[in-house]
C-alpha cells in the first residue's frame, strides 16, 4: 500500500514538473499575437514621446568611427548618425545627398562639389565646404590606422579644397575616376564634425537624423532625434539592440520587444511573419550574389565536368523552395540581375538539364566504371570539396548542390568552417567549390569585384585564366564612358558564363520586417541604410 | 617434491573455487544463471524485446522504408508537414523524415556499440595490467587516465574530433579516447582486490604464466561489475555521439544521424517542429530502453544483490 502511494506521487511529481516545462516553453505563444500593446517597451513612450525599438546584428562592436573598419563605416551610416555627400537609390545609381550637384572636368581629375547650404552637424554646427574637407582630410591622417581603406575610394593624393562663399568644395585628384560620386557615397566617405568629435568610438558628431545618447558595450545605443536636422525626424528616440540570433530577432518582434528588425536570415521565422498579419516584411533585391569560386587548378579544370556540374543544378528550384524560401533571386551572372549591366542580353548554355549534363559526363568519358555510384575522372573517383560558412544560406545552397550532384554521379565532400576558414582555404587553393557571398557594387560599380577572375590581379584565387577576360579588364579599369564600361561588363559576365567559370547560387534579398507600431519601413538595395527619415510610426 | 606439488594444486583449484562466485566461472555457468533469472525479471525481458526490436529496424530499415533513399530529396517537397506519404514529414531538403529516422538507428547503433566495445577492450585490458603489475606500468597508465579525466569529458571529445576532422569514425574515436578511463579504473580496483590473495601467490609460485592468470584470475573477476558499467553506458555513449554530431564534429551531411537531423532542424523549431520532434524521440526512446536493459542487467548481474 505505502509502496503504491509512494510510485504515484513519484509519477505526479515528474507529471507536474514537465507540465510546468511545457508551460515555460508555451509562454511565448500566449505573446506571440500581442505585439503593439506591449506599453512602454516600444511605441508610444510614457509622455507621448514617440520611440522605435529596433533589433540589429552588431558588426564590429558597435564602433562608428568611419575609419576604423569598414564595419565601423557601416554602423555609423546605418544608425542614421552619419551621411554621406552622395547616396545610392534602390538601382543603385549615385543622388547627391549632402551634396546639391557636382560638376567634372572632361579627364575626370577635376571634381567640384556643390553642397546643400540648409545642413547643420547634429551639435548645431553648419556644414560648411571647410568642414566637409575637414572630414575628408581626416581620412588621410586616421584612414592609414584603421582598416577600413578609404584609399580605396578616394586617393590619399587627391587635393581638396574648400570654397566657403560659394559652398563648394573641389577635389583634384591624380588617378582619373570613372564615378566618384559613387566612390563618395561609401559609408567609409561619410561627412563627420571633425572639430567637436571627442569619443570616436561611439560619439561620432554625424549629420544624420539621429544623435548618439548612450552606448552600451554588447546591448546597444540609445539614439534620439536630431534637433537640427533639416527635415522633421520621425521618432524621438530609437533603442537600437543588439541580437546576433536570427530567431532571437524573431522572437523578439513576435513579443513585441522591439518594433523593427533587420534580415532575418531563417527562412522559417521569415516565412511565418510574412503569413503573420501583424508583421510586414520588406525586402528588397540586394547587390549581393551568393556564388562558388571553382577551382579550376583542380579536378573542376576538366571542361565538360564542370559545365556538367552546372547543367546539373536546378538553381531556380532551389531558390523557389521552402529552403531558401525567396530571400535570393535565381540568376546565372555574377552581377545580379537587377543591375543595369545588361543580365537580359546574356545567354545561359549551361541551363539546368539533368540529362544532358549525363550525356556531356558520358561523352567525355567521365563513367562509373567500378559501379560506386560515383564517376570517375582519370581513375579517381569525383569527390568535390564544397567549402561554405554558414552566413546567408551559403550552408543550405551547399547542401542543396550537393544532392543534385549526387543525383549526376558526382560525390561532394562537405566542409563547414568559419568564414577564415573559407577565406583561408580559398587562397590556399584547398577546395573545388568555395562558397561566399559578396557585395557587388559596394561603391556603385563591379570593377572592384570582377578582378576575382581576372588573372593578372591579385583578387584572382582561383586559376581562371581567358585573355579576352584580362584584355577587357585591363580597358575597365580606365575607361570613363559610362556606355562603353557597361558594354564591357556585360561582355565579362558572359565570357564567365560560357566558361562555366562560376557556380552561382542567386542574389541575396536583404530584409526589414516590422510590426503594427510602426507605419512604414524599407530595407535598401545597398544594405548599409538602416534608420532613416522614411521609418515612421503607426498614425 | 612429487607430494609437494599436488598439495599446491589441490590448494589453489579448492581456492579458485571459494574465490570465484559460481554465476561468475568463465565455463558457462554465469550465463546460465543469468539466464535464470532473466526468465523470472520482467524489466529486463521487456527492454531486452524492445532493444532487439530497434537493432531489427535497423537491420531491415530498407525493408521498413520501402526502398526510400534517406539522402535523396525532391526540394519541391521541402518542410511538408507530417502527412500521408511522409508520415513524419519532410525535412528542408525535401528528405523522407521517416525513413533517415529509421536508417538513423544503424548509424546511432553501430557507432555506440563500437564505442562501448572499444572503451570496454581498451579500458579492462589496460585496467588489469596497472592493477597486476603495479609500479611503474601502474603509474604510467593510471596517470595518463587521471589526465583524461581532469577534463569534462565532452569537451575533451569536442577538442578530438575537431583536431581530427569530423566524421563519425572521428566521433568514436575521440569519445572512445576519453572514455576507456572509466573502465581501466574499475578493473584496476577490482584486480587490486585479489591481486595479493593466496590464491594468486599460489598460481604464481606453481608456475603458471602470466597471461594465464590474468585471463584465468584477474579478468574474471572484473568481467561482471565491467559488463554492466558497459550495459549502462550503450545510452549514454549515444548521447554523446548524437552530441557531437549535433555540434557538427560527428557524422557529416547528408548522412541520416538523429544528431545531425536535430541540428539541422534547429532553425525550423518553432514553424516547423516536427524536423526536431521525430529525431529527438529517436534518440529519446533508444536512449531509455538501452538505459533500462542495461539498469536490469545490473540488477541481474550485481553480485551485492547476492
Amino acid at each position: 500500500m505505502k509502496k503504491t502511494w509512494k510510485r504515484t506521487l513519484s509519477v505526479g511529481i515528474t507529471a507536474a514538473l514537465a507540465a510546468g516545462m511545457l508551460a515555460g516553453c508555451g509562454g511565448s505563444a500566449d505573446t506571440a499575437g500581442s505585439a503593439g500593446t506591449s506599453g512602454t517597451q516600444s511605441g508610444a513612450g510614457a509622455d507621448g514621446e514617440k520611440v522605435l525599438t529596433f533589433g540589429c546584428q552588431n558588426y564590429g562592436d558597435g564602433l562608428v568611427d568611419p575609419t576604423n573598419q569598414t564595419n565601423a563605416a557601416w554602423n555609423l551610416m546605418r544608425y542614421g548618425v552619419g551621411e554621406a555627400l552622395f547616396k545610392f537609390n534602390d538601382n543603385m545609381e549615385v543622388e547627391p545627398w549632402l551634396a546639391e550637384s557636382y560638376e567634372v572636368t572632361d579627364d575626370h581629375l577635376t571634381w567640384t562639389i556643390k553642397l546643400r547650404d540648409d545642413v547643420k552637424f547634429s551639435d548645431g554646427c553648419e556644414m560648411t565646404a571647410t568642414k566637409v574637407k575637414e572630414s575628408l582630410d581626416r581620412l588621410k591622417v586616421e584612414g592609414p590606422k584603421g582598416s577600413s581603406g578609404p584609399e580605396k575610394f578616394l586617393e590619399y593624393e587627391a587635393e581638396i579644397t574648400a570654397d566657403d562663399a560659394a559652398n563648394t568644395i573641389t577635389i583634384q585628384t591624380v588617378t582619373a575616376y570613372p564615378n566618384l560620386p559613387g566612390n563618395l557615397a561609401y559609408p567609409v566617405m561619410a561627412i563627420v564634425d571633425v572639430a567637436d568629435t571627442t569619443d570616436w568610438n561611439n560619439g561620432v558628431i554625424g549629420t544624420g537624423p539621429y544623435v548618439i545618447e548612450t552606448f552600451t558595450d554588447q546591448v546597444g545605443y540609445t539614439l534620439v532625434a536630431n534637433e537640427n536636422y533639416r527635415e522633421e525626424v520621425p521618432y524621438d528616440r530609437v533603442e537600437l539592440l543588439y541580437m546576433s540570433d536570427a530567431s532571437a530577432k524573431a522572437m523578439a518582434l513576435k513579443n513585441g520587444q522591439v518594433d523593427l528588425v533587420e534580415n532575418i536570415t531563417n527562412v522559417s521565422d521569415i516565412q511565418e511573419l510574412q503569413n503573420d498579419e501583424n508583421f510586414t516584411v520588406d525586402i528588397a533585391s540586394g547587390v549581393r550574389c551568393g556564388f562558388s569560386w571553382i577551382n579550376f587548378n583542380g579536378v573542376l579544370g576538366n571542361d565538360a565536368l564542370r559545365q556538367a556540374v552546372i547543367m546539373g543544378i536546378d538553381d531556380e528550384a532551389i531558390c523557389a523552395s521552402n529552403l531558401i524560401g525567396g530571400l535570393y533571386t535565381p540568376g546565372y551572372s555574377v552581377l545580379p540581375s537587377n543591375l543595369e549591366y545588361g543580365y537580359d542580353t546574356l545567354e545561359n548554355p549551361f541551363a539546368f538539364d539533368v540529362e544532358a549534363a549525363t550525356k556531356l559526363l558520358d561523352d567525355a568519358g567521365i563513367v562509373d566504371t567500378d559501379g560506386n555510384g560515383i564517376r570517375e575522372l582519370d581513375g579517381q573517383d569525383i569527390v568535390l570539396d564544397y567549402v561554405y560558412y554558414d552566413n546567408r544560406l551559403l550552408k543550405e545552397f551547399a547542401q542543396a548542390h550537393h544532392q543534385y550532384l549526387t543525383a549526376i554521379g558526382i560525390e561532394v565532400n562537405e566542409r563547414e568552417g568559419s568564414s577564415d576558414d573559407q577565406w583561408s582555404s580559398l587562397v590556399a587553393g584547398d577546395y573545388d567549390f568555395n562558397a561566399n557571398n559578396w557585395t557587388t557594387v559596394g561603391n556603385g560599380d563591379p570593377t572592384e569585384y570582377m578582378a576575382n577572375w581576372c588573372s593578372t590581379s591579385s583578387a584572382n584565387y582561383c586559376g581562371y585564366v581567358n585573355e579576352e577576360y584580362d584584355k577587357l579588364y585591363a580597358q575597365l579599369v580606365t575607361e570613363t564612358d559610362p556606355d562603353t564600361r557597361t558594354e564591357i561588363i556585360t561582355r565579362l559576365q558572359q565570357i564567365l558564363i560560357d566558361d562555366a567559370a562560376v557556380l552561382v547560387d542567386g542574389y541575396y534579398n536583404s530584409s526589414m520586417i516590422y510590426s503594427r507600431n510602426v507605419g512604414y519601413a524599407h530595407i535598401h538595395t545597398a544594405d548599409y541604410y538602416w534608420l532613416s527619415t522614411e521609418i515612421v510610426p503607426a498614425e | 617434491m612429487k607430494k609437494e606439488n599436488f598439495f599446491i594444486k589441490s590448494l589453489i583449484s579448492r581456492k579458485n573455487r571459494d574465490m570465484r562466485p559460481s554465476r561468475q566461472s568463465p565455463n558457462g555457468h554465469a550465463s546460465m544463471s543469468a539466464w535464470l533469472v532473466a526468465r523470472g525479471n520482467k524489466t529486463f525481458t521487456i527492454f531486452g524485446i524492445l532493444a532487439i526490436l530497434i537493432v531489427l529496424t535497423a537491420v531491415f530499415a530498407p525493408v521498413i522504408t520501402g526502398g526510400v533513399s534517406p539522402t535523396e530529396g525532391e526540394l519541391m517537397n521541402a518542410i511538408q508537414p507530417p502527412g500521408p506519404g511522409h508520415i513524419f514529414g519532410t525535412d528542408k531538403l525535401g528528405r523522407d523524415i521517416f525513413t533517415r529516422v529509421i536508417y538513423g538507428a544503424r548509424i546511432s547503433l553501430t557507432a555506440a556499440f563500437a564505442v562501448v566495445i572499444l572503451i570496454f577492450v581498451i579500458g579492462t585490458f589496460l585496467g588489469i595490467l596497472a592493477g597486476y603489475f603495479g609500479g611503474v606500468v601502474d603509474t604510467v597508465i593510471m596517470r595518463i587516465a587521471d589526465m583524461l579525466i581532469s577534463f569534462p569529458g565532452l569537451v575533451l571529445a569536442l577538442a578530438v574530433a575537431g583536431i581530427m576532422g569530423a566524421s563519425i569514425r572521428n566521433a568514436v574515436i575521440a569519445i572512445a579516447v576519453v572514455s576507456w578511463t572509466k573502465y581501466a579504473r574499475l578493473a584496476r580496483s577490482l584486480v587490486l582486490k585479489i591481486r595479493h590473495r593466496d590464491f594468486v601467490a599460489a598460481a604464481i609460485v606453481s608456475g603458471s604464466k602470466t597471461p594465464y592468470i590474468l585471463f584465468r584470475y584477474m579478468l574474471p573477476n572484473a568481467l561482471p561489475t565491467l559488463v554492466i558499467t558497459a550495459a549502462t553506458d550503450i545510452g549514454s555513449m549515444m548521447l554523446e555521439l548524437a552530441s557531437l554530431s549535433f555540434l557538427g564534429f560527428g557524422a557529416k551531411a547528408p548522412a541520416a544521424e538523429w544528431g545531425l537531423m536535430l541540428n539541422e532542424g534547429r532553425a525550423y523549431m518553432q514553424a516547423a517542429p516536427w524536423l526536431m520532434v521525430f529525431p529527438g524521440l529517436a534518440i529519446f526512446i533508444t536512449v531509455v530502453v538501452f538505459n533500462m536493459l542495461g539498469d536490469s542487467l545490473r540488477d541481474i548481474l550485481d553480485p551485492r544483490d547476492e
